[in-house]
């Protein structure tokens, strides 16, 4: 898998992301691909939710959960760096202006945007094999006008 | 060693002038969480400093090094108990676990950039605090 064609997937990804194409960006990920959103964490009572998993359970159920609470949700890529392995990193913003309630975020209709690192493996077989993503969570909830860190 | 392997390397031995040795003079720093966006090694020491002086026994731990053209990512791990106030938190000698990532571009065998990625929200909420508009409550 050239670094070139590993680049063309993942900017495929975030096109569909961008188009709000949820079973799109899946189709571009392989059966058992892997997703890990590190910042994704929701303390409850008696047990912590965690955004690891596979894509098409614990991600498409994200993706979801955020386009339906962030109806104008959008991705700016501003870098994509590749290497023939299949490793992908990009540097994208994600942002947008909350109308349903998303975790403990109850909606203002406040605009966020924050910047993203992502990085991706791409198969053999042109699939996406792993997504992972950082970002300040704090700094998204604050701009939503959330203060509590639980 | 790489450049970015003998920064990553210092770090990990609490060694500040080691990690500095393979930055370049006019790095551009950028640590998202802190919004910090800033020029030369004075930012990126005093960044480090303000690490180790909180946590002394800091752990670092690369869990995965990307080296993709002159850009490298690193996915790291850092644990340690605080030791002193840090990003508004009081001290509660707290141990914080934190993943990270630091993407760092390569230039003549010298660090030239380095964006900063970790989540401010799960710092605040291993150090004990409730609410980021009152960070120095707990």
């Amino acid at each position: 898998m050239s670094a070139a064609t590993s680049e063309m997937v993942v900017r495929e990804f975030f096109d569909r992301y961008r188009r709000h194409d949820v079973d799109g960006m899946t189709d571009l990920c392989s059966l058992t691909a892997e997703f890990s959103y590190v910042p994704f964490e929701i303390w409850a009572k008696q047990r912590v939710l965690r955004g690891d998993g596979k894509v098409r359970t614990v991600g498409k159920t994200i993706w979801h959960g955020l386009i339906a609470s962030f109806p104008d949700l959008t991705t700016t890529v501003h870098t994509v760096v590749a290497n023939d392995d299949g490793d992908v990193v990009a540097e994208v913003d994600i942002g947008g202006t909350q109308q349903l309630p998303w975790a403990f975020v109850t909606p203002a209709r406040r605009r966020y945007d924050e910047p993203h690192l992502f990085i991706f493996r791409v198969g053999a077989d042109g699939l996406i094999a792993q997504i992972t993503a950082y970002w300040d969570n704090a700094n998204v909830n604050r701009q939503l006008g959330h203060n509590e860190v639980d | 060693m790489s450049a970015v392997g003998r920064f990553l390397d210092g770090l990990a031995r609490r060694d500040i002038h080691a990690a500095m040795e393979p930055v370049a003079d006019d790095v551009s720093l950028t640590v998202y969480p802190f919004a910090v966006r800033d020029e030369g090694t004075g930012a990126l020491r005093a960044v480090l400093d303000d690490l180790l002086t909180t946590f002394p026994d800091l752990r670092v731990t690369t869990k995965r090094l990307i080296v993709t053209g002159d850009v490298v990512t690193a996915e790291i791990k850092l644990d340690g108990t605080q030791a002193a106030d840090y990003a508004g938190a009081v001290n509660q000698a707290k141990h914080v676990d934190l993943d990270q990532a630091w993407r760092f571009a390569v230039g003549g065998d010298q660090i030239t950039e380095v964006h900063v990625y970790w989540c401010r929200q799960q710092l605040l909420r291993r150090l004990g605090v409730k609410r980021f508009d009152q960070v120095a409550m707990v």
